[in-house]
């Protein structure tokens, strides 16, 4: 399967983890890493799914690469009907009046313009100890599996 | 490309700078060098100890040394054990990524008056940095001048419960000096209104979570957006049994010797009025320590707040790391007979990234049960290495 991942970052989190979930994908797949700040609307087209990382910076704002893409969005409303991502949300519970907000917010905005979106939504804690790879690589595989049934 | 660069401090700045070059030019020979025998600076000795979640930034820097071929060089300090005139002939660039350590003065009368506590002493202490004096004593009623977000941190410990500390690496020495602390109410200062207290919103939200606090704003606070409005919701829905006091557009003018304490004088948009004080705790910046000075530095490339002043957090490390690491890719000129590090490997004392790895090791596996970690807290421990026979 083609599979793009995207990233949204303010301190690099988001983007390591999507180099290690290339990397780990990369053997059953062809996999390719964008930051969503280089991305316009249109990439997402591309790829048989979209899988998004996407962390929450400040009141439960965008982080900064992500902000870009989302502006893009607003301004263009482009139709993304038929294109299809998971996203995965990476946070700290110990903001937890806004936990996830980022990654939530990104996916209203995709839903909104047509996007599908494969499986759940789920939101790694930084504060919990646990990897983010540890979460997001059995997340992910669960949805390529779904993905090849659907 | 090829090539050699030192950087001088393994704290965030630092090590972006060596993630964005190793990224972008894998054949580089990246050394990072810290005058601590432990690397990450302000992530280990500043992010707040229940901030882990913050923290977590260290593991992207691990692999630097890992997996992308970085250096690194701790107990080493530049200006003592290797003058920074040698290290800026050895390679191609050097970057200096050194920080603030110092605390910047309060600049009023009385402003040396014992019973002043910097924000960067305080901190040192609390998250036993090994050149940290002892904890203080805070008394009934300590004031804490400063409107960012080190004052919310300092707070926020203030009033946390013991069990509100729980997955903290706040040590056993400054856990039994918080619980030993009888504060009956603090005060904290600004000279700004609330609308441009440089609070970061998600940290006030944090502070209506904690049980014993009772947040009150002066002048009050409006409602609506922004953290003026956040700062109203904490003073309309905190009761706990310790009373907050933030104080806008209150400006410090003069520090006296008081009965049991300290007087702060202000001025206020009422006028003049002193506020008494158990113990002042600045959290209004950070100085240079003035480690590294003579007309070499301005040879070397400069990057966080070594550069820039103490202003900015993480991500803002990051985006000039990287700037700076675009910038020291184009102008390189690479001399292959520059020794690199070899200048270094020599140096009796310095510790390797393994040590390190031994280090963190040892300190997850006797944490205690409600910690995540306990910092080997005295310089001679973090030189020795320990061994698993010690746990």
């Amino acid at each position: 399967m083609n599979i793009a991942i995207f990233y949204g970052t303010e301190t690099g989190n988001a983007e390591m983890l999507a180099d290690d979930l290339s990397t780990a994908l990369d053997e059953a797949h062809e996999t390719s890493v964008s930051n969503l700040s280089d991305t316009a609307p249109d990439a997402l087209r591309t790829a048989d799914l979209n899988i998004i990382l996407c962390s929450s910076y400040g009141d439960g704002d965008l982080p900064a690469s992500a902000q870009p893409f989302a502006d893009r969005l607003e301004a263009q409303s482009p139709d993304l009907g038929g294109v299809r991502f998971a996203i995965f949300g990476l946070g700290d519970r110990e903001y937890h009046a806004t936990f996830g907000s980022g990654s939530m917010k990104l996916a209203d905005s995709l839903i909104r313009r047509g996007a599908t979106l494969i499986g759940e939504r789920v939101v790694h804690d930084a504060a919990s100890g646990d990897l983010p790879e540890d979460m997001a690589l059995p997340w992910a595989e669960d949805i390529i599996a779904a993905s090849h049934h659907g | 490309m090829t090539g050699k660069v030192a950087i001088v401090g393994a704290g965030p700045s630092g090590c972006y700078t060596a993630q964005a070059l190793l990224k972008a030019a894998p054949g580089l020979e990246v050394d990072v060098i810290d005058a601590l025998p432990v690397p990450y600076g302000l992530v280990r000795y500043g992010v707040a100890a229940d901030h882990q979640g913050t923290k977590a930034v260290s593991r992207q820097f691990d692999r630097i040394f890992t997996r992308m071929g970085g250096q690194f060089f701790g107990n080493l300090r530049i200006g003592a054990d290797v003058s920074l005139t040698d290290l800026c002939g050895a390679y191609d660039a050097v970057v200096l990524a050194a920080g603030l350590s110092a605390d910047r003065p309060l600049g009023l009368p009385g402003d040396d008056l014992p019973g002043i506590i910097g924000s960067a002493r305080l901190t040192r202490a609390l998250y036993e940095h090994p050149d940290a004096g002892p904890l203080p004593d805070l008394g009934a009623h300590p004031v804490i001048i400063g409107t960012g977000n080190v004052a919310i941190d300092i707070l926020r410990l203030l009033v946390k419960t013991p069990e509100e500390l729980a997955g903290s690496d706040l040590g056993p020495g400054p856990s039994d000096w918080l619980s030993r602390q009888r504060v009956e109410r603090i005060t904290i200062v600004g000279r700004s209104p609330a609308t441009a207290a440089r609070f970061d919103p998600a940290m006030i939200r944090e502070l209506a979570t904690l049980s014993r606090i009772n947040a009150s704003i002066q002048p009050p606070a409006q409602g609506g957006a922004g953290v003026e409005g956040l700062l109203a919701t904490l003073a309309e829905t905190t009761s706990g049994p310790l009373p907050v006091e933030f104080r806008f557009q209150t400006t410090p003018t003069a520090v006296r010797r008081g009965p049991g304490g300290l007087l702060l004088d202000v001025t206020t948009p009422n006028g003049a009025e002193t506020l008494s004080a158990s113990a002042l705790l600045t959290a209004i910046g950070f100085a240079s320590d003035q480690a590294l000075t003579g007309e070499q530095v301005a040879d070397c490339y400069h990057t966080g707040w070594f550069a820039n002043g103490p202003t900015g957090a993480l991500p803002r490390c990051r985006e000039e790391a990287q700037a700076l690491a675009a910038r020291i890719l184009r102008e390189l000129a690479p001399d292959p007979r520059r020794p690199g590090r070899r200048l270094l490997q020599d140096v009796p004392g310095t510790v390797d990234f393994a040590h390190w790895q031994a280090i963190d090791a040892h300190e997850k596996a006797v944490a205690a049960p409600e910690r995540c970690r306990r910092k080997l807290a005295q310089r001679a421990d973090l030189l020795t290495l320990p061994t698993l026979q010690d746990v």
